[in-house]
């Protein structure tokens, strides 16, 4: 029912991932560089995908790299930073139809890799350092973005939150740093920094598609000849256990119409953990799917409500419920989230919530087979968090949670923090 | 009408399609997918936020609609006798979802297990209507969040102002929710009203697309349809106001909190309002590839702008049809809207003056058609859109044909009609001035 991948070793120490696959109609492939997220390296892990992408020795500029990978019938490159946990993941991927719908030959797989090969490994240099231009472009789109977080309102809240509950660990680190850290960076830096981590830090090259291995091995080999250094960089592992002395409470106003509520929990669980499966079951009881008490309760009930859930922070041992209100019902949307939460630990939940909550996840977890990208980022999630599972295991860990291990999870979760942005008195 | 079934083959794609009908006028589209684990169906109504005066025929009554009412039969149609149909789905181990746009209202759901049972409850809740004073009046106030949250989204403000200077007259400048006020004026009776219109089964469709065999889907949605006494219904008269040719506002300028000014810039496109499905399918591929070759990341001019820092990667360009209108958008944020407007516009003209080259066509055809390529990885993407086309009589699979055929002349005349400096507008949101 599950296909799984084949593990291989480039000759320079990147691991490859191999999914042989006829279902879908493109070759998928991409390639990670795991870092550790802390403060002093985050902007130099944002900045080296943007810069890079920019232009390669091969292909020098944007127009020229573009354009060859529109002739690869539209092939797209994509460069990206990740935070998972405390690890912060430098993210290349190329996806290009798969050559048998276009009538050619085999041509595709082979000039994707050769694109992203030259993308990531071989750079564009001047003088000991990457091209002055693109570094200080990309260091003003990067500070823009920054910025820009504030545009949308739900995701500066989350974002919000994790900063001041999070804001004496690595992970309270935002994933493209601060602002401050780009002035510092000079082009040099960046290329030794580049230099160091693409030698020692830990490198993941995926591949799905309908590809024999023997090909794949051989052009990856080829497109990813450079070399490495054999001693590898040990990141180390995500803080779970941080204690809560008080529940902390933040508030902010700007001219806006909704209020954001957003509630930041410990729960002492992390990815590896025995009691992972449970605290999937109990976050999706609670505020998962539409079928959870947070949207039955609160929105649906109480009409308080368009938007309300729980998601996890997997890596960091979080819960975040976030909820978009009149800023006039908070009291009464906090006492309605804060009595779900209270019957998630006195056990107060039906046998339909326990059942429909496993099967909406084991329809999750099965239908992540049909995305390439769901594909490489479960198995990804999977070298982060130090365990790798598959689907078929997780599923048996979801049927096989019972009240008893909700309930274990329910007694260690805790508040943290809660964040409020508030429209401004008279605002508009 | 009576049943018909036949086959729509598409070799570029590999794809073969089951497309049946039943009494009195559903249309079943059935596309096998092998080893996929997710079933996907969707269930649409040919209803949109734009379908806000009709009658139909022969009754000579004519129905006024206040703003957002095809937005908010969606919400209700998920609450019946029996409480809420999301519980129902979850049962059955499914994802339910709705969406609606200008022209479609779908439902619909991904399973990996239970399909046909899944399926049974789609296609049971959205023929089995239950609105209330009390539920329509909770509705009032979740839907009222769900502007609000719109309200405070400068990208989602931005497109709605630039449909706005765009159309004097056509709904299509109104928010589909609508506003608070336009909502509080519906009613049970006139949700029933539309209901009763719109959710006629010949102004319906399914497309469902996984692991699965097409006679047998046929035969359960035949069955479904068999036993609900449906009677045929006369044509839905969509009466349209008369869009004046030109725009309604040259520039609209919106405060939110931004970190920078989002620029939206629009060109009406009166051609478009006029043209049969055929032509306006090969318009909207012929668009496509110009405002590619003219804004795409591959040209002097994008690059040109993101080196002067005036784009981000989120820059882009796009043309969007239906038999009623049409309009071309391009834009982003940008720290000086005055100069990026003018680059642009330059361009334009430019473009009549330089025209295209061959190589740059074949090249962004090429994209393009791995884009389609690309894109029919995923059940939802082909299920949602074939549907839209199919209510305007397009047919989707023709997308890579088409592509093929069109050409750099073609590219170029509708280029010039379209891109028209005396019928665009402005969309500007910008930060408040510093206190």
């Amino acid at each position: 029912m599950f296909t799984n991948y084949s593990e291989h070793y480039l000759p320079n120490g990147i691991r490859l991932l191999f999914m042989p696959t006829d279902k879908f109609k493109t070759i998928s492939m991409a390639l990670f560089l795991h870092q550790e997220l802390n403060r002093q390296v985050a902007a130099l892990n944002a900045l080296l995908p943007a810069v890079l992408e920019q232009g390669s020795r091969q292909y020098p500029d944007k127009l020229t790299l573009q354009r060859t990978l529109e002739n690869l019938y539209g092939s797209d490159l994509t460069a990206d930073i990740l935070k998972s946990g405390e690890r912060h993941v430098i993210a290349f991927g190329c996806e290009t139809p798969h050559d048998k719908y276009l009538g050619k030959n085999g041509a595709l797989l082979r000039k994707g890799m050769s694109v992203l090969g030259s993308v990531t490994g071989d750079p564009l240099t001047e003088n000991g350092g990457f091209k002055k231009d693109y570094v200080s472009q990309e260091k003003n789109q990067l500070i823009k973005d920054i910025r820009g977080m504030l545009n949308d309102k739900v995701t500066y809240a989350y974002e919000r939150c994790i900063a001041l509950m999070c804001a004496e660990e690595r992970f309270g680190t935002y994933k493209l740093g601060q602002i401050e850290d780009y002035d510092q960076i000079d082009r040099e830096a960046l290329y030794s920094y580049y230099q160091k981590i693409f030698s020692r830090n830990p490198i993941d090259l995926y591949v799905i598609g309908d590809l024999k291995e023997e090909e794949v091995l051989e052009v990856a080999g080829e497109a990813f000849s450079f070399s490495r250094s054999d001693e590898q960089s040990k990141l180390t592992a995500t803080e779970i256990k941080r204690p809560v002395p008080e529940v902390r409470y933040h508030e902010e106003s700007m001219a806006v119409n909704q209020a954001k509520l957003v509630l930041g929990y410990r729960t002492y669980t992390g990815y590896g953990d025995a009691q992972y499966c449970p605290l999937l079951v109990y976050s999706g009881i609670l505020g998962a799917f539409p079928h959870s008490k947070l949207f039955m309760k609160v929105r649906e009930e109480a009409g308080l409500a368009y938007y309300v859930h729980s998601r996890l922070e997997r890596h960091k041992g979080l819960m975040v419920i976030s909820a978009g209100i009149n800023c006039d019902d908070y009291s009464q949307a906090r006492d309605i989230i804060d009595r779900q939460l209270e019957d998630m630990a006195s056990g107060e939940i039906s046998d339909t919530e326990l059942d429909n909550t496993r099967r909406g996840l084991i329809n999750r977890l099965r239908s992540q087979q049909d995305s390439p990208t769901q594909l490489i980022s479960t198995h990804l999630d999977g070298s982060i968090g130090g365990r790798t599972y598959t689907a078929q295991e997780l599923i048996e860990g979801i049927e096989a949670v019972d009240r008893q291990e909700i309930r274990a999870v329910a007694e260690k979760i805790k508040l943290d923090t809660v964040y409020v942005l508030r429209p401004r008195e008279g605002g508009s | 009408m009576r049943e018909k079934f036949r086959l729509i083959e598409n070799r570029e794609l590999h794809e073969t399609l089951y497309h049946y009908r039943f009494y009195p006028g559903l249309d079943l589209y059935v596309l096998p997918r092998a080893d996929y684990q997710k079933k996907y169906a969707v269930f649409s109504t040919h209803f949109g936020s734009i379908d806000n005066h009709f009658r139909v025929e022969p009754d000579p009554e004519v129905t006024e609609l206040p703003d957002g009412v095809a937005h908010f039969l969606e919400h209700k149609l998920f609450e019946d006798e029996r409480g809420n149909v999301f519980d129902r789905f979850a049962a059955l181990g499914a994802s339910p979802n709705a969406f609606t746009s200008f022209t479609q209202t779908s439902y619909l759901f991904s399973c990996t297990d239970n399909f046909e049972q899944n399926l049974d409850h789609l296609l049971n809740f959205v023929q089995e209507p239950y609105f209330t004073e009390k539920t329509v009046q909770k509705e009032q106030g979740i839907i009222g969040q769900e502007i609000k949250m719109y309200e405070d989204h400068p990208h989602w403000r931005v497109f709605f102002n630039l449909l706005a200077g765009l159309y004097q007259k056509h709904p299509a400048r109104n928010d589909i929710a609508g506003t608070v006020e336009s909502i509080s004026q519906i009613t049970p009776e006139l949700l029933y009203r539309c209901y009763n219109t719109f959710y006629h089964p010949s102004n319906m469709a399914v497309f469902v697309v996984g692991d699965l065999d097409p006679d047998r889907v046929g035969r359960q949605v035949k069955e479904n349809m068999a036993g609900r006494d449906y009677k045929p219904m006369g044509e839905i008269a969509r009466l349209l106001p008369e869009e004046p040719a030109g725009i309604n506002q040259e520039k609209t300028v919106q405060e939110l909190v931004v970190s920078e000014p989002i620029m939206f810039l629009g060109f009406k496109d009166n051609r478009a309002a006029k043209l049969e499905s055929g032509p306006l399918m090969r318009r909207e591929i012929l668009m496509e590839l110009v405002l590619d070759i003219l804004f795409g990341s591959s040209e002097q001019l994008y690059n040109e702008l993101y080196r002067d820092n005036l784009i981000d990667e989120n820059f882009g360009a796009e043309y969007s049809a239906e038999t009623s209108y049409g309009y071309a958008l391009i834009g982003g944020e940008t720290r000086d809207p005055d100069q990026l407007y003018g680059r642009i516009m330059e361009a334009v003209n430019n473009l009549k003056k330089e025209g295209i080259t061959a190589e740059q066509f074949e090249r962004h055809r090429r994209k393009i058609l791995g884009g389609y390529i690309r894109r029919f990885n995923s059940l939802e993407f082909i299920a949602n859109n074939y549907l839209a086309y199919r209510f305007r009589d397009n047919e989707m699979f023709d997308l890579p044909s088409i592509l093929q055929e069109v050409s750099r002349n073609e590219a170029m005349e509708v280029a010039v009609e379209n891109l028209d400096p005396s019928s665009h507008a402005l969309s500007l949101v910008v930060p408040p001035p510093e206190e």
